[in-house]
């Protein structure tokens, strides 16, 4: 069943065995899993439904319908980075690529040997849920036929004999027209509104949409239910009440989960803070091989070569709108430069930062604050190089930088070592801010976490957070597969305390 | 409704004619139209900040190639250079209106139709996606 609140004119209080607030990668997955035993569960998420054949092939209507704050959540810091979060049924799980990784071993070791999550977090269990996730979304590499523009990366790693693959997604049948930014119109990528959602919906779980919860209750200690308010452009909506006979489950994101659970009332030095992230920074180059951006799979194809620098590379297909915007030149010049569009090709870097940020309420929603450090700078500039370098041996006539102080465009790779001379300061660059980690970080010990092994909030036993804000690092590759793995082992976990 | 100052600015940045392929400027593609619901829907943010990049540049922009403000006193060679040197600014806030500016042009120009059909964005088949559901 399905309960928009834009539609609903009467107040709601109604009783769920488990209310989860969200339904992005986490909340949607925890639901499917919750769904399986027979429990009556609300998924409350705070902006839309949006049916498939209404997801529009231009960005603007997709911001406005699917995107927080329309694209316009920054992060604060020297540099002013925008986060990219969706906000609609499905999350941002509706607007990215659907890109699949494991968590590498790597950050297992980190868990285990820093944090002490050996137990919490068992490799071997969470293994069998991301089984479970590849087998459902049928998670698979990029097919050929859907590669496209995708192509000129596999050309360029074979040329410097660098490690990289087609990329690992969940799709069915991706016609590779590079509109997965502004929602799959063909239903190809398997998103959460397409998946799990309807999975937990036709086994009785109720869908709220437009449905912004303002905070979890609690009686005599213990987490009873969320209250919040239905969403009325232009006027005030009406209050809704969701009480849990056996748990709440926050699922909101690194950004929104600290908020809600500081307004609800729960205190912990580290709730908002370790904020961690992957900043991405696009760099975009001239081809002449007739291979056009909007022919492809989004982001088909990643090379990971540079794990131990903490980068990955990727492709990336902008439409119009947001390619034009990175394009140099103002005026006529700026137009010369659109005019190129069709032999544009872009490359995201995605950088495991060491820096970390905070989350804060402010007086708009909430103040987040994300500054690079020397030692991403320094990661994020050879980063550029390689990328460039990357693009030459792909075929590339010239790389636009988008750097500030440095030139517009370099011809050869005689020029590489530009970057060697590229700023330190944030500011300088284009980012972009997308995977997102921390804020409410799981640790077996009351004073090092905000959320105990079991995935409860210390000291509220029944009030449960299972998205990316309780992963103590980040991760170096994309997050989609690890944060629903993570939660579909949370909600089974949770099931079995909340048998009786 | 846009001032006259407003439509120097943003007919500069994307100006009619500015490129032999890609032919049409802002104005050939109702822009008032999309102004219009920019400033019934977007967040307040978005709204105030376009508003603060435009004030940057019609009083900021000419400084910074040392003329006197506003930018709609001089020819349009003169008041690309001036946007120019917004869009390089050694301060990261006037680079950021900068930005804000172009981004909200964009937000329209390059969803337009004819726009998209001038750089070889193909047609879409979203008409087709909702009969076939």
């Amino acid at each position: 069943m399905r309960v928009d609140g834009l539609q609903h004119s009467t107040a709601i209080d109604e009783a769920y065995d488990y209310v989860i607030v969200g339904s992005g990668a986490a909340g949607a997955s925890a639901a499917r899993v919750l769904a399986d035993t027979g429990a009556s569960i609300a998924v409350v998420e705070e902006g839309p439904a949006v049916p498939r054949t209404h997801f529009p092939d231009k960005v603007w209507p997709a911001f406005h319908n699917m995107l927080r704050n329309m694209g316009g959540l920054i992060a604060r810091g020297r540099a002013f980075i925008p986060i990219i979060q969706g906000s609609c049924l499905g999350g941002s799980t509706v607007i990215n690529s659907a890109i699949m990784w494991r968590v590498p071993d790597d950050v297992f070791d980190v868990w285990r040997d820093e944090f002490g999550l050996q137990a919490a977090l068992p490799p071997d269990a969470l293994h069998r849920q991301w089984d479970r996730v590849e087998r459902e979304l049928n998670v698979h590499p990029v097919f050929e036929e859907a590669l496209g523009h995708n192509v000129s990366m596999r050309r360029a790693a074979e040329r410097l004999n660098l490690s990289a693959a087609p990329t690992r997604r969940g799709d069915r049948g991706c016609q590779g027209s590079a509109r997965c930014l502004t929602g799959c119109p063909h239903g190809a990528k398997q998103s959460m509104h397409l998946t799990y959602l309807p999975y937990a919906e036709e086994r009785g779980a109720t869908l709220f949409t437009h449905a912004k919860v303002e905070r979890v209750f609690f009686d005599l200690g213990r987490a009873s239910g969320v209250s919040g308010r239905f969403q009325s452009p232009g006027q005030k909506g009406r209050n809704f009440i969701l009480r849990a006979r056996k748990a709440v489950i926050v699922a909101a994101s690194a950004i929104q989960t600290p908020g809600l659970l500081h307004k609800s009332g729960v205190r912990s030095k580290h709730l908002g803070k370790h904020f961690q992230a992957h900043p991405g920074s696009p760099l975009m180059a001239v081809f002449d091989d007739g291979g056009n951006l909007w022919k492809g799979a989004t982001q088909g194809f990643d090379a990971d070569e540079y794990r131990a620098d903490r980068f990955k590379l990727e492709t990336i297909s902008l439409p119009p709108e947001l390619a034009f915007v990175r394009m140099p030149g103002t005026g006529r010049a700026w137009m010369h430069s659109m005019a190129e569009m069709a032999n544009i090709r872009v490359w995201g870097v995605q950088l495991r930062a060491f820096a970390e940020g905070e989350v804060r309420n402010g007086l708009f929603g909430p103040d987040v604050r994300f500054d690079p450090n020397a030692r991403d700078m320094r990661n994020l500039r050879k980063a550029l190089r390689v990328t460039a370098e990357m693009f030459f041996a792909g075929g590339a006539r010239e790389v636009i930088l988008s750097i500030h102080g440095m030139p517009e465009r370099i011809h050869s790779v005689d020029e590489l070592d530009v970057f060697d001379r590229a700023p330190d300061n944030p500011a300088a660059y284009s980012w972009i801010l997308s995977h997102l980690f921390g804020t409410a970080r799981m640790s077996v010990n009351r004073s090092k976490g905000v959320v105990d092994e079991h995935f409860a909030v210390h000291g509220s036993p029944n009030l449960y957070v299972v998205d990316s804000s309780i992963f103590p690092t980040n991760l170096g590759v994309n997050p989609q597969q690890a944060i629903m793995g993570i939660a579909m082992h949370a909600a089974e976990n949770i099931a079995r305390r909340h048998e009786h | 409704m846009l001032s006259y100052r407003t439509r120097i600015v943003l007919d500069t940045l994307l100006p009619q004619n500015g490129d032999d392929q890609l032919d049409v400027g802002l104005f050939d593609t109702d822009f008032e139209s999309f102004y219009e619901t920019f400033e019934a829907g977007a967040p307040a943010m978005m709204r105030v900040g376009f508003r603060a990049a435009l004030f940057t540049a019609v009083w900021i922009a000419p400084t910074l190639i040392g003329l006197p403000p506003p930018l709609t006193l001089y020819d349009r060679e003169t008041r690309e250079h001036a946007l120019e040197a917004l869009l390089h600014s050694r301060s990261n806030v006037l680079r950021q209106m900068a930005f804000l500016l172009r981004a909200t042009c964009c937000f329209h120009f390059g969803g337009d139709s004819v726009v998209r059909e001038k750089v070889g964005y193909p047609e879409q088949f979203d008409a087709h996606l909702e009969a076939k559901e």
